[in-house]
C-alpha cells in the first residue's frame, strides 16, 4: 500500500513533468535543420546534358540533351524509363535548356534563335495496386527571336495566363543582342488558339556590358537580364513597348563583381544571387519607404557559399526554399529565414540538382562537362568530352523549412513588406500565401494585456486587503472574504462575454466618463479621508472605526455619477475634431475620433481599457485573497507594539504591518500576474484579437493564449503551424512556471521568517 | 476633556484610509453590478414583454412597406448615435416575423411615433422556424371543418386542441427521423464496415442490409407522412403592416396573448419558459430552443472528471501528507502542484490535444479500430479526453483541499488507531480518510465548479457548437435497456455554448437573450458549487473544533 501511494505521488511530479517534456518534444523539430539520406546512384547513359527536371514524387527524374533528346530516368522501382524526342529540326542542337517545374514547361534555347516550349507531361497510374509514374512530352509552340538565325545564349519564358513573355539572349555575330517577344494567345469559343508573337522588342540599347542571363518574372511584365560585368538591369515590358525599370550591381562593393548566378524563388518576385566569392544575397521586389514603383533591394544576406558562386540551382515548388551548389558544395536554404537547411560537401563535380514537387527528395547528377547556363559559363563551344555520369538520390525530410529560431522570434523581411518585421499572420487568402508566425507580437500583446490588467487589478486588490485585514471590523471580514473570493469562481467566459458585448459598446461612447471617474474616485476618498480627519471627534466618533468602506458606498456611487456628468462636458470641450470643409472650422465632440487625430494611434471598440477592467475580476481576488492571508499572519505583538508607541492605524499599517508582509504581497501580485497571462477566454472574445504590437490603451491585441485558442482548433496535426502554437503554449508554461516559482519561493522564506518573529 | 475632545484631532494617514477602504468597496460594487447585471438581463428573458403597437405619423418613411403601423415588443430606448434636429431618441422594436420582413428587429426614432398602444388582441407565435411571429390572429383553418374566425366562441379551445395534436405528430416525427432511422443508419455503418473485414460473410451481411434499406424506407415514407400532415391546418395571422400570413399550426411551438396577462400569469408564464429553456433542445443555429443538451453535456464531462480525479489528487496528498519525507524531495512537489495549478488552463487543452487526442487517442484507433481507416474514433476530441485534461487541471485543487483537510485531523486520533496496533494504511483508511471526507469533497466541488466554468482547454479536446447527439446513449433502441457512454463522442458544454451564441453566432443581437439567460445558468451553477464547498468547509472547521481531544 505504501509503495501504491508513493507512486501516486510522484505521478504528480510525473504529470507536471510530462507536460513539460511532451510540449517540448512538441516543439523541438522545429528547430532542427533537414535530414538528408543517401539512398543511392543511378547510373545515366553517356551524353551531353543540359538541364534536369523532375516529377513532383521524385521517381522519374529527366535529363535534357544537347541533341534534343529528352531521357527520363527511373530512381524507382514504379517509374517507367523512357526517351523522347523533343523534335529539332535536323542538324539543330539545343543551346539553353531550363525547366519550370510549377508549369512543367520545358523551354529550349536553340541555336538559330529559335524558342521551343514543350509540356512535360508526368501521369501517375494505378497498376495492379502499385503507382507507376509515366511521362509523356508535348509540343506547346516554337518561335524565333528576330529574324537572324543567331545561336541563343539563354533563354527565358513565362505563362502568366492572359501574359506571356519570352526574352533571349542572342549571339549575333560575336555581339550580345538581349530580345523580347510579348506573345498573344486567341482564345476562341474556349479553346486555346495558337500562339503568335505581339511585340518584337529589342533591350540591347538599354544594357551596358555583356549580357550573359536573361529571367522573366512571374507575372510576365518583366525582364531581368545579368551581364559579365555584375550588373542587373531590370526591364518592364508590355504590349507597347518596354522601359528600364532599375539598373543595380549587387556585388559592387566584393573584389570579382561578377555574378555567379542569378535565379528567380517560387513566386517570381524574389532573386537569388551568388557572387564569384560565394556570396549569396536575396533580392526582392518591394516599395521602398516613400516609392511607389516596386524595386529590386536586398532583402537578406545569407552564409556563403563554400567554394564560389553556384553553378547550378533549383528552387522548392512548394516553399521558398531553394537547392544550389558549385562543384565542392551542394546547399539547401530556406530564403525568407536565410537558415541554411542542409549543406553538404561534394566529393566530386556536379552539374545540376534538383527538389522534386513534394520536397522529400533531391537528386543531384554528377557529371562533369554538363552544360549549364550560368552566368561564367560562357558559350556552348567550350564543353569537354562527355564522362560517364550518374545521379545520386537523396531523401529528404525537412518537415518544417520556414522554422527557425529567427522565424518565431526575429524580424523577417516577408517578400512584398518593405521592411523585416515581427509578423503574425497565419493564414491568408492565396495559394502561394507564406505564413508568418513571430511570436514577437503576440508576447507583446500578452504583456500589454497582463501590464493593463495589473494596473488596474494591482491597487484594488491590495487597498482592500490592507482595508480588510488592517481597518475593517473583524466581524465584516466573515462576508467580505467570500464575496471577494465569489469573484474568483466566476467562468472567464462569461466576464469575456460581458466584456465583449455590454461593456465595450458601453465605453465606447463613454471614454471621458471613464477618465473623469478614473481621475475622480481616488480624489474623493482622498478628500473625504482628509475632511473627516478634521471633523470633531464627537462626529467622528457616530462612525465607528472600520465602517468606511459602508459609507463609501453612497460616496462612490456620487462620484461616478458625477463623473458621468463632467465626462461629456470635458469630451465637448477638449476632444474637438475637424470636420468636413477645413476651412470652415466646424467640429465635432468625439473622443473615439479624436484619439487617432490627435496620437495617430487607433480607437477601437474592444481595447485594452476593456481587458484591463475585466481582467480585474479575474486577478483581483487571487492578489486580494493571497495578500490578505499573508496581512493577516503579520504577528499581532508587531500592530500592538506600533500602536502603543503611538504610531496611527495607518501608520502602523503602512510602515510596520505592509513591510513585513511584502515578500507575501509580492508573491500575491506575482500569482496574479501569473494567471493575467495565462487568462484566455476574456482575451479571445475582449481584445479584438488582432496580432498589433503598440501599448495604446484603446488598441487591442492578441495574446499567446488567445491565439493558441483560436488557431489551434483550425491547425492540421503536427504541421509547422501547429508546433508554431505550442511554442507559444511553451512560452506561456514557462513564463507562469518562473512567475510562480518565484511566489512560492518567496512564500516558503516568508514562512520560515515568521516562525522567528 | 470634552472641550478637548471638540477639537478636531488630526490623525495621520486617515485619507489613505479611507483610500483603501475605497479599494474594497470597489471590489465589492463590482462584483454585486456584475452579478445583478447577469440576473437582470438573464431573468429578463423570460419574461413575457407586452407587445407594442405603434402608430407612425403621417408621412413618415420609418415604416415597413409603407404601413404606418408596427408591431413588436420594446427592446431599448437610447440616445441616437448622431442626433438630429428631430429628437435625440430612438427605441429598438422587435417586430419578429423574419420570414415576412428579413429582420426581426427595427430602430424608430422617437419623432416619428404618432402613437403607441397594447392592443390585447395581439398574439405572438413562438414558431419551430423564422422566429417569432407577431400579429393579430384572423381564423383557424381546420382540414375537412368550415374555417372558424378568431372572435368565434370556439375558436380558442379548438386552436389548443390542434396545436396540441401538431405537437404530439412533432414528437412522432422526432422519434421517427431521429432514433429509429438512426439507428438504422447505425447499423448500415456498422454493416459496411463489417464488409471490409476480408472473412466476413457477404451473403448475411448484404440480406441484413437489404433488410435495413426496407425498414429504412418504410419509415422514410411514415415521416413524410407525418410530415405533411404538419401543414393541414393552418392559422391566418394578420400583421401589423395589414398582410395575411398563413402559419402551419405544425410550426407551432407556444404561442400567448402577452397583453392580456395578468401578473401572476406572467410569472407563471416565465416559470414555464424557463422549464423550457433547461428542457428543450436548441433551435434555429442555437438561438432559439433550449440548453438541454450543453447541460447535459457539462454533466457528464464533469462527472468524468470527477471520477478521474479523486483518486489521483487523494493519493498525491495523502503521500505529501502521510508517507513523504519532508525534506527537498516534498518542497519540489509541492511546488510542481503549485505550478500545476498555475498554469494557464489553455497549456492543459494544448497537452490534451496533443497527448490525448493525437498520442494515446490516435494508438487506440491505429489498435482496435482498424477498421475505420482514417475516420478517427478516438484520435479526434471527445468528451474522455476533455474530462481526462480537464481531470489534470485541477487535481491540484483536490489535492490541496484534501491536504487541508488531512492536517485539520487531530493527532490525538491518528496517534490513537496507531497506538492501538493499526497499521499505517488502516489508520489512513479508518480513521483519516473518513474524517478528511468533507474535505475531499469540498476539494471536488471546487474542480467541478471550475471544469463547469473553464472553456478553453475544451475547445481544443471535444466540444462542439452543436452535437447532434448526447454522449451517452438513451434507451429508445430495444436492445440498448443500459445507457451507454460514448466516451469518443464530442459534447456541448455551458460554456463554450455562450462563446458559441455570443461571438460565433451570425446574428448576436438575436442570441443575446439566450447568451444572458445561459450565462445566468452557468453562473448560478458555478456559484450554487462554491457556495457548498464554503458551506462544507464551514461546517468541517465547527466539527474539528468540537472533536478535538
Amino acid at each position: 500500500m505504501t509503495w501504491f501511494i508513493k507512486v501516486g505521488g510522484a505521478l504528480v511530479i510525473i504529470a507536471v513533468c510530462t507536460i513539460f517534456i511532451f510540449i517540448l518534444m512538441q516543439i523541438l523539430p522545429l528547430f532542427r535543420g533537414a535530414s538528408v539520406r543517401a539512398t543511392g546512384t543511378v547510373p545515366v547513359p553517356a551524353g551531353d546534358y543540359l538541364a534536369l527536371g523532375i516529377d513532383e514524387w521524385g521517381q522519374l527524374p529527366f535529363l535534357v540533351e544537347r541533341s534534343g533528346k529528352a531521357v527520363f530516368i527511373p530512381v524507382d522501382e514504379g517509374a517507367a524509363a523512357a526517351t523522347h524526342d523533343l523534335k529539332l529540326e535536323a542538324g539543330r542542337s539545343i543551346a539553353a535548356a531550363h525547366y519550370d517545374a510549377l508549369s512543367h514547361q520545358l523551354m529550349l534555347g536553340l541555336d538559330d534563335g529559335r524558342l521551343l516550349v514543350s509540356e512535360i507531361l508526368y501521369s501517375s497510374a494505378d497498376r495492379d495496386g502499385r503507382q507507376v509514374i509515366e511521362s509523356g512530352i508535348k509540343q506547346v509552340f516554337d518561335l524565333r527571336f528576330g529574324e537572324l538565325a543567331a545561336p541563343i545564349v539563354d533563354v527565358a519564358f513565362r505563362d502568366a495566363g492572359s501574359a506571356k513573355l519570352a526574352a533571349a539572349i542572342l549571339d549575333v555575330d560575336g555581339a550580345r543582342s538581349v530580345r523580347a517577344l510579348t506573345l498573344v494567345q486567341p482564345v476562341v469559343l474556349g479553346r486555346k488558339g495558337t500562339v503568335k508573337v505581339g511585340a518584337d522588342l529589342d533591350l540591347t540599347p538599354e544594357l551596358a556590358g555583356t549580357p550573359v542571363r536573361v529571367l522573366v518574372n512571374a507575372s510576365a511584365d518583366s525582364v531581368v537580364v545579368a551581364t559579365t560585368e555584375g550588373e542587373i538591369f531590370c526591364f518592364a515590358v508590355g504590349e507597347d513597348g518596354f522601359a528600364l525599370r532599375q539598373r543595380f550591381a549587387p556585388f559592387a562593393d566584393a573584389p570579382t563583381p561578377t555574378i555567379a548566378s542569378i535565379d528567380f524563388l517560387l513566386g517570381g518576385v524574389s532573386l537569388v544571387l551568388t557572387g564569384a566569392d560565394g556570396r549569396n544575397e536575396i533580392w526582392s521586389l518591394h516599395h521602398p519607404a516613400g516609392e511607389h514603383e516596386r524595386r529590386f533591394g536586398r532583402v537578406a544576406t545569407l552564409d556563403p557559399l563554400p567554394g564560389g558562386g553556384a553553378t547550378w540551382y533549383d528552387a522548392s515548388v512548394r516553399n521558398k526554399a531553394f537547392l544550389f551548389g558549385n562543384d565542392h558544395s551542394a546547399s539547401l536554404r530556406f530564403a525568407t529565414t536565410g537558415h541554411r537547411r542542409w549543406e553538404h560537401k561534394l566529393d566530386g563535380p556536379v552539374a545540376a540538382g534538383v527538389i522534386n514537387g513534394k520536397y522529400d527528395r533531391l537528386v543531384l547528377l554528377d557529371q562533369a562537362t554538363v552544360e549549364k547556363t550560368s552566368p561564367e559559363k560562357a558559350s556552348p563551344d567550350q564543353a569537354s568530352p562527355v564522362k560517364a555520369s550518374q545521379l545520386r538520390v537523396f531523401a529528404l525530410s525537412d518537415p518544417h523549412p520556414e522554422s527557425s529560431f529567427a522565424t518565431f522570434f526575429g524580424k523577417i523581411w516577408y517578400e512584398g513588406a518593405s521592411k523585416p518585421e515581427y509578423t503574425w499572420q497565419s493564414s491568408g487568402g492565396s495559394d502561394d500565401f507564406e505564413p508568418k508566425l513571430s511570436l514577437v507580437p503576440l508576447v507583446v500583446g500578452t504583456l500589454k494585456g497582463t501590464f493593463f490588467a495589473l494596473l488596474f487589478a494591482v491597487p484594488i486588490a491590495l487597498l482592500a486587503a490592507v482595508y480588510t485585514s488592517e481597518f475593517m471590523r473583524p466581524r465584516f471580514k466573515l462576508y467580505v472574504k467570500p464575496v471577494m473570493e465569489l469573484m474568483a469562481s466566476l467562468p472567464s467566459v462569461v466576464l469575456g462575454f460581458i466584456a465583449a458585448l455590454w461593456l465595450a459598446p458601453l465605453i465606447e461612447t463613454r471614454v471621458p466618463t471613464i477618465i473623469c471617474a478614473v481621475a475622480l474616485v481616488p480624489l474623493v476618498a482622498m478628500g473625504f479621508g482628509w475632511t473627516w480627519a478634521r471633523l470633531p471627534v464627537r462626529m467622528r466618533a457616530w462612525l465607528g472605526q472600520g465602517y468606511e468602506f459602508l459609507v463609501f458606498v453612497p460616496i462612490l456611487l456620487a462620484s461616478v455619477w458625477l463623473a458621468a456628468l463632467l465626462g461629456p462636458l470635458l469630451e465637448s470641450a477638449i476632444c474637438r475634431v475637424p470636420i468636413g470643409d477645413p476651412q470652415a472650422g466646424q467640429t465635432i465632440a468625439d473622443f473615439r475620433l479624436w484619439w487617432p487625430y490627435i496620437t495617430g494611434s487607433p480607437f477601437e471598440q474592444r481595447n485594452a481599457l476593456i481587458v484591463g477592467f475585466v481582467m480585474g475580476f479575474a486577478v483581483i481576488p487571487i492578489i486580494y485573497t493571497i495578500s490578505e492571508d499573508s496581512l493577516s499572519g503579520v504577528p499581532k505583538a508587531l500592530r500592538s507594539g506600533s500602536l502603543a508607541l503611538g504610531a496611527s492605524r495607518w501608520q502602523t499599517a503602512f510602515q510596520v504591518v505592509v513591510p513585513t508582509a511584502s515578500a507575501g504581497i509580492f508573491s500575491a501580485v506575482m500569482i496574479g500576474l501569473g494567471r493575467a497571462v495565462g487568462e484566455t477566454m476574456i482575451m479571445v472574445m475582449a481584445t479584438g484579437n488582432t496580432p498589433i504590437m503598440d501599448m495604446n490603451i484603446f488598441s487591442g491585441m492578441r495574446t499567446l493564449s488567445a491565439n493558441i485558442a483560436v488557431e489551434l482548433p483550425e491547425a492540421p496535426a503536427h504541421s509547422t503551424l501547429f508546433r508554431a502554437l505550442f511554442l507559444g503554449a511553451f512560452l506561456l508554461f514557462l513564463m507562469t512556471f518562473a512567475v510562480n516559482t518565484i511566489a512560492e519561493l518567496l512564500r516558503q522564506w516568508l514562512r520560515e521568517k515568521y516562525k522567528t518573529v | 476633556m470634552a472641550t478637548k475632545l471638540d477639537k478636531p484631532l488630526r490623525v495621520a494617514g486617515e485619507p489613505w484610509v479611507w483610500c483603501t477602504a475605497m479599494g474594497l468597496t470597489l471590489g465589492m460594487v463590482m462584483v454585486v453590478l456584475l452579478l445583478g447585471l447577469i440576473a437582470w438581463n438573464g431573468l429578463s428573458v423570460f419574461w413575457p414583454k407586452r407587445v407594442d403597437l405603434v402608430t407612425l405619423r403621417a408621412g413618415s418613411q420609418a415604416g415597413i412597406g409603407g404601413s404606418r403601423t408596427l408591431a413588436g415588443e420594446l427592446v431599448k430606448r437610447q440616445e441616437r448615435t448622431a442626433p438630429t434636429e428631430r429628437g435625440t431618441y430612438e427605441i429598438q422594436l422587435f417586430v419578429g416575423n423574419r420570414d415576412a420582413y428579413d429582420f426581426s428587429f427595427k430602430y424608430l426614432d422617437e419623432a416619428d411615433i404618432e402613437s403607441r398602444a397594447t392592443p390585447p388582441e395581439l398574439m405572438v407565435i413562438e414558431r419551430m422556424e423564422g422566429g417569432d411571429a407577431i400579429g393579430t390572429p384572423v381564423r383557424l383553418m381546420v382540414k375537412g371543418e368550415s374555417d372558424l374566425a378568431a372572435d368565434a366562441g370556439a375558436f380558442l379551445s379548438r386552436l389548443r386542441a390542434q396545436v396540441e395534436v401538431a405537437q404530439a405528430r412533432r414528437a412522432a416525427i422526432l422519434r421517427v427521423e431521429k432514433h429509429e432511422i438512426g439507428a438504422i443508419n447505425r447499423d448500415l455503418e456498422d454493416a459496411n464496415r463489417a464488409l471490409r473485414n476480408p472473412s466476413a460473410d457477404r451473403v448475411r451481411i448484404d440480406g441484413e442490409v437489404a433488410k435495413l434499406q426496407q425498414r429504412y424506407a418504410e419509415l422514410a415514407d411514415q415521416a413524410r407522412q407525418l410530415r405533411a400532415a404538419q401543414a393541414d391546418d393552418q392559422l391566418i395571422l394578420r400583421l401589423a403592416t395589414g398582410e395575411e400570413r398563413r402559419i402551419a399550426l405544425g410550426q407551432i411551438v407556444d404561442y400567448a396573448w402577452p397583453n392580456q396577462l395578468s401578473t401572476w400569469q406572467r410569472i407563471t408564464a416565465s416559470f414555464h419558459a424557463g422549464w423550457n429553456f433547461l428542457s428543450e433542445n436548441p433551435r434555429e443555429a442555437n438561438t432559439e430552443g433550449g440548453i438541454f443538451p450543453a447541460i447535459f453535456g457539462t454533466f457528464v464531462m464533469t462527472l468524468l472528471m470527477s471520477v478521474a480525479v479523486v483518486p489521483f489528487g487523494v493519493v498525491a496528498a495523502i503521500y505529501l501528507r502521510e508517507y513523504a519525507k519532508q525534506g527537498t524531495w516534498v518542497r519540489m512537489v509541492r511546488i510542481a502542484v503549485n505550478n500545476l495549478a498555475g498554469v494557464p488552463s489553455i497549456v492543459f487543452g494544448v497537452f490534451g490535444l496533443g497527448f490525448f487526442v493525437y498520442v494515446v487517442g490516435g494508438s487506440i484507433d491505429s489498435l482496435f479500430y482498424p477498421e475505420y481507416g482514417s475516420t478517427p474514433v478516438f484520435g479526434t476530441g471527445g468528451v474522455l479526453w476533455a474530462s481526462a485534461t480537464m481531470a489534470l487541471m485541477t487535481v491540484p485543487v483536490v489535492i490541496v483541499a484534501t491536504e487541508e483537510a488531512i492536517a485539520a485531523v487531530p493527532r490525538g486520533a491518528r496517534e490513537g488507531s496507531l497506538a492501538c496496533g493499526a497499521s499505517k494504511w488502516q489508520t489512513i483508511r479508518s480513521i483519516i480518510l473518513p474524517a478528511s471526507a468533507p474535505g475531499i469533497l469540498t476539494g471536488l466541488i471546487l474542480a467541478m465548479a471550475r471544469g463547469a466554468g473553464e472553456v478553453a482547454p475544451l475547445m481544443l479536446v471535444g466540444v462542439v457548437k452543436l452535437a447532434p447527439t448526447l454522449p451517452v446513449d438513451s434507451l429508445w433502441k430495444a436492445t440498448d435497456v443500459v445507457p451507454f457512454v460514448h466516451l469518443d463522442q464530442k459534447f456541448m458544454h455551458l460554456g463554450f455554448h455562450i462563446y458559441d451564441l455570443g461571438f460565433q453566432s451570425p446574428d448576436s443581437e438575436a442570441a443575446k437573450p439566450m447568451v444572458f439567460a445561459t450565462t445566468l445558468f452557468l453562473i448560478v451553477l458555478v456559484l450554487v458549487l462554491n457556495l457548498g464547498a464554503i458551506l462544507i468547509r464551514e461546517r468541517l472547521r465547527r466539527r474539528y473544533a468540537l472533536g478535538a481531544f
